[in-house]
């Protein structure tokens, strides 16, 4: 279980990595057909339609599916400076209670996020760009990120709550 | 109940929960949903999830993962190795010698990386061991170090300056340029004062044992080329308005990957490391900017960051007291958070006070990165301290000793962009549209 939980929070971070490089891709591909186009001259089209865009929906992708690696990790920043210095018990339930905290919003938000994707399902909205794109789908791709986010603090709090210890890698070594 | 109350109550609840170590984004969050329900009759729920949404997909963010991912890519090159050769030889001759290889090479990396971490790790990994072993004083060795790094931040491309456009909607580009002439200004002062330092006590600086003609030192700044050109296209294109800030950082990852795979050492091993690496710190700070996003929404629907711009402007204060008690109030909170979480927090509870008071939102971006830059070398919460304790095993309060100097010319700086703030505004009303 241990290990398929860090595979999966390692594979959601390739994914958020893979996101990236296209949007570097896509980027720097407009950029080339502009310089083609504008001190070229070449016959191309000028713009790769809804770049702009795609990129936005790829950079929402990112963040969100990335969280959870980030979190085992130790990435998202937390000031450790008061709990670092409290004694080990006092720790422990002051660990989990922040775990706790951080558990019920994600959670909460998940249920709001669901609840969000239904609605741009139900009026069919769409992206306002060259080409439409309905916006369930990459709003779908939040909550999921958002999801595995809230497995992994589960994850946190059950493992902390077992082994009395924290899971998550220390932060400040950055 | 008073609305001075709700704001003192919602404060200590933010700082309750960071002092107990919830991670900063969801202390933003759960600040504002308490705000939303005890205050407001918004659907919190929902408005939670519009904001999250909203805030994440911009095309202007999208400049952050690939900036990032540049830096990430020129870590991992030969960068700091040829920067080294490069600057060196030229030193000879100024006071304070081959230390100045810790204000320049900063400098450099800067203006292709917008983290001070960052930089600090990658030119401190080549200059400590180098300088130590040529006997070189530790505490200016580490002082130089730590407090050009600052520089990451200020000068463009530049992390923080993205955080704060994004969140008051300043353009990117503006901001960038905008930090150009300030950054070329605090590297002046660095150097003037380490220069000061050696011809107040020349007996600190070791001789100096490197004699090349004119045409070997020209020879071995060749490294230096590959950078030069790298910074110029990304700033240029900026500056000219050829390219976005986020075109432009597309382009300056394909540059530094060219740049790199040059250098013989880059293997896919290591774009891999880079690529992961930024896909981590993109989503931490992309999750503060969500946080705060929807505090600065639930702000809104409480309506105090307005109340409190009108009890300001009410109290008819100069521009300069205000700046002189937020630069206070600043440093005391750099002293405990990271640089971006200050920024947030000023963005969605300070910014109404501040432009009511008539200062110039681009202005006040470049005060605010030099406040947090002071931020970055303080103890005990300073990530230039940790990234030098973390290469030399010195202890943070001795590394912020050697830093404090730094300190104070960075009060200097700001000092000086308040008696002359054109030289903030300068280069961006000369830009183009």
């Amino acid at each position: 279980m241990r290990r398929f939980l860090d595979r999966l929070y390692l594979a959601a971070g390739w994914l958020a990595a893979g996101c990236i490089l296209f949007i570097a891709v896509l980027v720097s591909a407009q950029v080339m057909l502009n310089l083609a186009t504008r001190i070229f001259a070449l016959p191309l089209p000028s713009a790769i339609p809804s770049y702009a865009d795609f990129s936005g929906f790829l950079l929402a992708a990112a963040s969100f599916l990335a969280a959870p690696w980030t979190l085992r990790s130790g990435g998202h920043i937390r000031v450790s400076l008061v709990i670092s210095r409290l004694p080990d018990g006092i720790r422990h339930y002051v660990e989990l209670a922040t775990l706790a905290i951080a558990g019920c919003l994600v959670g909460y938000a998940c249920f709001y996020i669901i609840v969000l994707v239904g609605e741009s399902w139900q009026f069919n909205d769409l992206s306002p760009g060259i080409i439409p794109v309905p916006l369930w789908i990459p709003q779908s791709i939040m909550g999921v990120g958002m999801g595995l986010l809230l497995v992994s603090l589960i994850d946190a709090f059950v493992t902390t709550l077992w082994r009395g210890t924290s899971f998550i890698q220390h932060t400040e070594e950055m | 109940m008073g609305e001075p109350l709700i704001g003192l109550l919602l404060l200590a609840t933010l700082f309750g929960l960071l002092a107990a170590g919830v991670w900063v984004t969801f202390a933003l969050v759960g600040v504002a949903a308490i705000a939303l329900f005890c205050f407001t009759n918004a659907p919190v729920g929902l408005v939670l999830a519009t904001t999250f949404w909203g805030h994440s997909h911009s095309w202007s963010l999208a400049a952050l993962p690939l900036f990032i991912l540049m830096g990430e890519i020129l870590l991992r090159s030969r960068l700091s190795r040829d920067m080294f050769n490069g600057l060196a030889p030229w030193l000879g001759g100024i006071p304070g010698r081959l230390l100045h290889i810790n204000v320049l090479g900063c400098a450099i990396f800067a203006a292709v990386s917008g983290s001070s971490a960052a930089t600090a790790a990658t030119i401190g990994r080549l200059s400590i061991p180098e300088l130590k072993s040529r006997g070189y004083p530790e505490s200016l060795v580490i002082g130089t170090l730590a407090g050009s790094a600052t520089l990451g931040l200020l000068i463009p491309p530049s992390i923080i300056l993205i955080v704060y456009g994004v969140a008051t909607e300043q353009s990117i580009a503006r901001l960038f340029i905008a930090g150009v002439l300030p950054g070329m200004m605090l590297v002046g002062m660095f150097g003037a004062y380490v220069m000061l330092r050696a011809v107040l006590n020349p007996h600190l600086i070791p001789r100096f044992e490197m004699r090349m003609s004119l045409k070997q030192k020209l020879w071995e700044s060749r490294g230096l080329i590959p950078v030069g050109l790298l910074i110029l296209g990304v700033i240029g294109s900026i500056y000219t308005g050829i390219a976005s800030p986020t075109d432009a950082a597309a382009l300056g990852v394909l540059l530094s990957l060219l740049l790199a795979a040059l250098s013989g050492v880059f293997a896919w091993q290591d774009f891999f490391d880079a690529l992961l690496s930024a896909a981590r710190t993109s989503c931490m700070i992309a999750f503060i900017l969500l946080g705060a996003a929807f505090l600065s929404v639930a702000m809104g629907f409480t309506g105090l960051p307005r109340n409190l711009a009108a009890w300001i402007g009410a109290m008819g204060l100069s521009p300069y007291v205000l700046l002189a008690v937020l630069t206070l109030f600043f440093i005391v909170l750099g002293l405990f958070l990271d640089g971006i979480s200050v920024v947030v927090l000023t963005t969605s509870i300070i910014m109404p006070m501040v432009l009511s008071v008539g200062i110039d939102p681009i202005w006040f971006g470049i005060y605010l990165v030099l406040v947090v830059e002071m931020s970055q070398i303080t103890p005990p919460v300073g990530f230039n301290l940790f990234v030098i304790q973390g290469l030399t095993g010195i202890d943070i309060l001795r590394v912020a000793k050697a830093a404090l100097p730094f300190f104070f010319l960075l009060v200097a700086a700001v000092v000086l962009i308040t008696a002359f703030p054109a030289i903030v505004t300068y280069l961006p009303n000369a830009m183009s549209g």
